[in-house]
């Protein structure tokens, strides 16, 4: 038995992959290589990063152990909630608290033999271009759309022509109750993450009139507890949304405005969906769009059998629907298209309404921008001098700072990439 | 985004007095907020048999334990193989291998919730098909993956149609299932589409308020605060005394039909209002379909009358409700109170431009009226003596737009499909039916022990299937019986066969991690929406609809990653 542990892959460990991988089938590229050739260079030299270990991480991790990949890196920045249990199949009760990241790499290392893991708690911002060049492929299980347009204008950014190796595919999965989605980029060639941003759904926003006069819902009611009554009874100290006791006095407080108002509906539970902007989540989704994600790594990373192309959508609450198509890149799109954008406004838009819109538009939804043409600065966040400098221009008309036909580029600190603008006036 | 339950069905009945959930809530708070406490209770109580122990079925079973299945049973005589433990997370890798493959993935499995029962039954399931029948029949559900033809027409005859069986077929990259039961209904289908507000039928109640309001000198605040239904019963109703006046009596229920006609409605909506600026007014101009959006009984639902024809011997408590809602709908021609061709009112209603006073007002005026329609729905339920609590009525009541009863088909009648049928899927659905047949053509050859050596057998003498039989032959075994199941004169459609059997001769044994790790998410979706009774599985169409055309297939190919339903 120790020469079985010593190399782990004991007789008939791959019969199923390998009759995948001993020959080729009718969908399967002339690259393929077939035999030890593939089977070597997956099980001995790829290197794979997932990112994030929470609903699809778990899945994601377990369905490469058992694919063959045996170089894998995990990162998240979040620890165990008791709420993850009930998907998140790789953590136990006894794990709440820990780091999502250290306990999952523990957990497939320990039921997988010969599979290395390797873990890092903390953001993806934490590493550099060097890091992310080690990889062959790079998936994505993750919640947050501001995580994805970072990875995203990251590897798309790390596409050197003159280096084939640079160009490193993107496989992005997201689910959010019986529905979600799973698609390949290859940086620069396919329509990436930010040519889709307008495909998301717009965040629910309440009007702050609606909630500070006229409720009408249970959330109205919860929002003006959070947004309004919040700081205004506890002043500078911060809400913690994961703490019970902040959510039971939100609870509370909106319970009494709900009274007040003889609207029905506010709960708990309700409360904490709200303010923690809760989207249901169930295991066989993940299950669903997490195996999709590994199977493209998988026939990517093998050249065993064609590849998605390009965006796999599913909808699992009538039947099974689901819709296979091609997602073309944007000329335009600032993160991988050559073009700019072109904007016309109003003559009479203030620089502040710009920003507003820029913030507000689907396709482009940037928070906290900053300014600039290429002779001046038109408004900067940071350093303060700078933004203290620069805030009278908010309340000027645009058209008094930039010429018709003029370029503006907006830059965001948790973006790594500028948008670059073509203005024009009505 | 409607998939989500109101919260406040979702936890109440689980959620301890002072607000704050328990630790059983907070597990499964993500889940809960999908079905809510009815469905989990229902999960809670279920009771799954799975067979055999492959990665596959493992795949299922994770789907199913984590968010709280009752019971489950697995049942595999073998024991694991090299093969086994290289695909199987749920095994412990090498050091399962010769162990009993049923109890060890029990043991992986149990793992991860101890709120679940899980059973490991070693023995083969043609034992239990001889001397077990009864007990095989106490199962919700039964799950068979990649099982022979033979044991699964047996099991199948034997199940139909109290315990629904769902059958499941991979090869590498291809896979298809199927759920046999022979009607499944359903209350609450979180489908998307809202029920009617009655713009077009307004409610006497509804109409004399917004006829009562002194729109041209009422306070200016409060006239900007009047929702858009009263705005758009207050212009329809006025539009209608000025038809009758010009064209003499009608039956009153006129709307604007011409595209001219509702071009100068929308102007006169806008031309009510007193300030540029009144956002319920272009709310109401932009609403203003639903004037002429007529409040019908949806075709399906009306369907359904049909199906569960009004009689005073309604043997289910459900086939009660619809036949009480098929009286409701029929039988009002008299009184204007609860007018005929309509579903009883709902009470909810969505958010709108307005004050919180206006909207409260607008909330209580069709709760009333939903109440008194309510009564009267009860009052034919009692007639019929159908025993039902009130809080089930509610819940028919607010999703009766939506109720929906699925056909299913016994396997017998899709394995493979009668030939007629099959040979026009292959025209009008070609991908999906060339993979089905591929999918029964091995599971055929599999049962005629045509390649009785596909199972993985670890004796280092035993040459690997792959060398035994040779892809090209096995593809040419594979034609002959697809062949066999159409009609003589129809050919197979070339390129998607060559594509269909050239995948099932590459990998005929095949339990790809990724394949039964996606197979475990949908089939074990199919399997919470059954036993849940929310959500709409697959079917073979509406149980009320007269067309016969669909098998009920889900078919799936992880190459181009597409699924499809036959």
């Amino acid at each position: 038995m120790t020469d079985v542990q010593a190399n782990h892959d004991w007789e008939g460990r791959y019969y199923h992959i390998d009759q995948i991988l001993d020959a080729p089938g009718p969908r399967t590229d002339e690259g393929f290589m077939a035999g030890d050739g593939v089977k070597d260079f997956l099980r001995k030299q790829s290197k794979i990063l997932v990112i994030g270990a929470g609903g699809l991480g778990c899945e994601i991790l377990a369905n490469l152990a058992l694919t063959g990949f045996k170089d894998i890196h995990v990162i998240d920045m979040d620890t165990i909630d008791i709420s993850n249990l009930n998907r998140q199949f790789l953590f136990r009760p006894k794990d709440v608290g820990k780091s999502k990241a250290i306990v999952a790499a523990e957990f497939i290392m320990n039921r997988v033999p010969g599979v290395k893991v390797t873990p890092y708690f903390g953001k993806i911002q934490d590493k550099d271009d060097e890091y992310y060049l080690q990889f062959n492929l790079v998936i994505c299980g993750l919640d947050s759309v501001e995580a994805r347009r970072w990875i995203n204008a990251t590897l798309v950014n790390l596409v050197d022509p003159e280096n084939p190796e640079s160009l490193k595919p993107l496989i992005d999965g997201g689910t959010e109750g019986f529905k979600g989605q799973a698609r390949v980029i290859l940086p620069t060639i396919t329509s990436c993450y930010e040519c889709s941003l307008d495909m998301l759904n717009k965040p629910t926003a309440f009007p702050i009139c609606t909630i500070a006069n006229t409720p009408r819902l249970p959330e109205h009611c919860i929002e003006w507890a959070s947004v309004l009554e919040w700081p205004r009874v506890h002043g500078d100290k911060k809400m913690d949304t994961d703490n019970p006791d902040d959510i039971t006095w939100l609870y509370t407080v909106a319970a009494g405005r709900a009274k007040e108002f003889k609207i029905e509906g506010v709960t708990w539970s309700l409360t904490q969906g709200v303010v923690k902007n809760i989207i249901p989540a169930i295991a066989s989704t993940n299950a669903i769009i997490a195996a999709s994600c590994c199977n493209e790594a998988f026939k990517i990373a093998t050249s065993s059998a064609a590849y998605l192309n390009n965006y796999f959508m599913l909808i699992g609450i009538e039947g099974i629907y689901s819709y296979t198509f091609e997602h073309e890149k944007k000329s335009n799109c600032p993160v991988c298209g050559g073009e700019s954008v072109s904007l016309s406004i109003s003559r009479e838009m203030t620089l502040e309404e710009l920003i507003d819109l820029l913030t507000e538009r689907q396709d482009i939804q940037i928070k906290n921008p900053s300014l600039s043409t290429p002779t001046k600065q038109l408004y900067l966040r940071a350093p303060p001098q700078l933004e203290e400098a620069t805030r009278p221009n908010m309340f000027k008309k645009v058209s008094e700072l930039v010429p018709d036909g003029g370029e503006v580029t907006v830059t965001a600190g948790t973006l790594p990439f500028s948008l670059s603008i073509d203005l024009s006036f009505t | 985004m409607n998939d989500s339950q109101p919260i406040e069905t979702a936890t109440t009945s689980i959620q301890m007095s002072s607000g704050a959930p328990d630790a059983k809530t907070r597990r499964y708070d993500r889940q809960l907020r999908l079905w809510a406490a009815s469905g989990q209770a229902a999960l809670e109580s279920a009771r799954i048999l799975v067979i055999p122990a492959t990665a596959t079925t493992t795949s299922i079973l994770k789907n199913l334990v984590l968010p709280g299945l009752g019971h489950f049973t697995l049942m595999d005589d073998k024991v694991v193989t090299g093969a086994d433990a290289g695909n199987n997370f749920f095994l412990d890798g090498f050091k399962s291998i010769g162990k009993f493959r049923a109890q060890e993935v029990v043991n992986g499995l149990m793992e991860m919730n101890d709120g679940v029962e899980g059973v490991a039954d070693v023995r083969n399931i043609r034992e239990a098909l001889e001397i077990d029948k009864g007990w095989l029949k106490t199962f919700d559900i039964v799950v068979a993956h990649n099982v022979d033809s033979v044991i699964l027409d047996d099991l199948a005859a034997l199940l139909w149609p109290d315990t629904h069986l769902v059958v499941v077929n991979s090869a590498g990259f291809l896979a298809d299932f199927s759920i046999h039961y022979r009607e499944h209904q359903v209350i609450e289908s979180h489908v998307e589409t809202s029920p009617s507000l009655r713009i077009d039928q307004a409610f006497p109640a509804l109409l004399e308020y917004a006829m009562s309001l002194p729109l041209d000198t009422m306070d200016i605040t409060d006239h900007a605060h009047i929702p858009y239904p009263v705005i758009l019963v207050r212009a329809l109703e006025e539009w209608r005394r000025e038809r009758e006046q010009v064209s003499g009596p009608s039956s009153g229920k006129g709307v604007p039909r011409t595209t001219a006609e509702r071009k100068v409605f929308k102007e006169r909506i806008r031309a009510m209002m007193r300030k540029f600026d009144e956002e319920n007014f272009e709310e109401a101009e932009a609403q203003a379909f639903k004037c002429w959006t007529p409040t019908v009984i949806p075709s399906e639902v009306r369907e359904l009358f049909n199906l569960h024809p009004s009689s005073a011997s309604s043997s289910t408590t459900f086939s009660g409700l619809v036949s009480g809602l098929s009286q409701f709908s029929q039988n009002n021609p008299a009184s204007p109170q609860y007018p005929s061709g309509l579903l009883p009112l709902t009470p909810s209603l969505p958010d709108m431009k307005s004050s919180t006073e206006e909207y409260v007002k607008l909330q209580k005026l069709f709760r009333a009226q939903s109440e008194k329609e309510k009564q009267v729905f009860k009052e034919y339920l009692s007639r019929a003596q159908v025993d039902v609590n009130d809080a089930t009525i509610d819940q028919f009541l607010k999703n009766s737009h939506a109720i929906k009863v699925l056909k299913g088909r016994e396997w017998k009648e899709i394995n493979p499909g009668a030939k007629e049928l099959l040979a026009g899927k292959l025209s009008t659905h070609t991908k999906e039916a060339a993979t089905h047949l591929a999918l029964a053509a091995i599971r055929k050859l599999r049962a005629k022990s045509v390649i009785s050596s596909l199972e993985y057998v670890s004796s280092p003498n035993d040459t690997a299937m792959t060398d035994i039989l040779d892809k090209d032959k096995l593809k040419d075994l594979l034609t002959a019986e697809a062949k066999s199941f159409l009609p003589p004169a129809v050919e197979l459609p070339e390129a998607e066969w060559l594509v269909a059997s050239g995948e099932v001769a590459r990998a005929p044994s095949a339990d790809l991690p990724t394949t039964a790790a996606f197979l475990g998410g949908l089939v074990a979706q199919e399997v919470i929406k059954m036993i849940t009774k929310q959500y709409i599985p697959i079917s073979a169409g509406n149980a009320a609809s007269s067309t016969n055309d669909q098998l009920g297939i889900c078919v799936v190919d992880l190459v181009e990653t597409w699924t499809g339903i036959l």
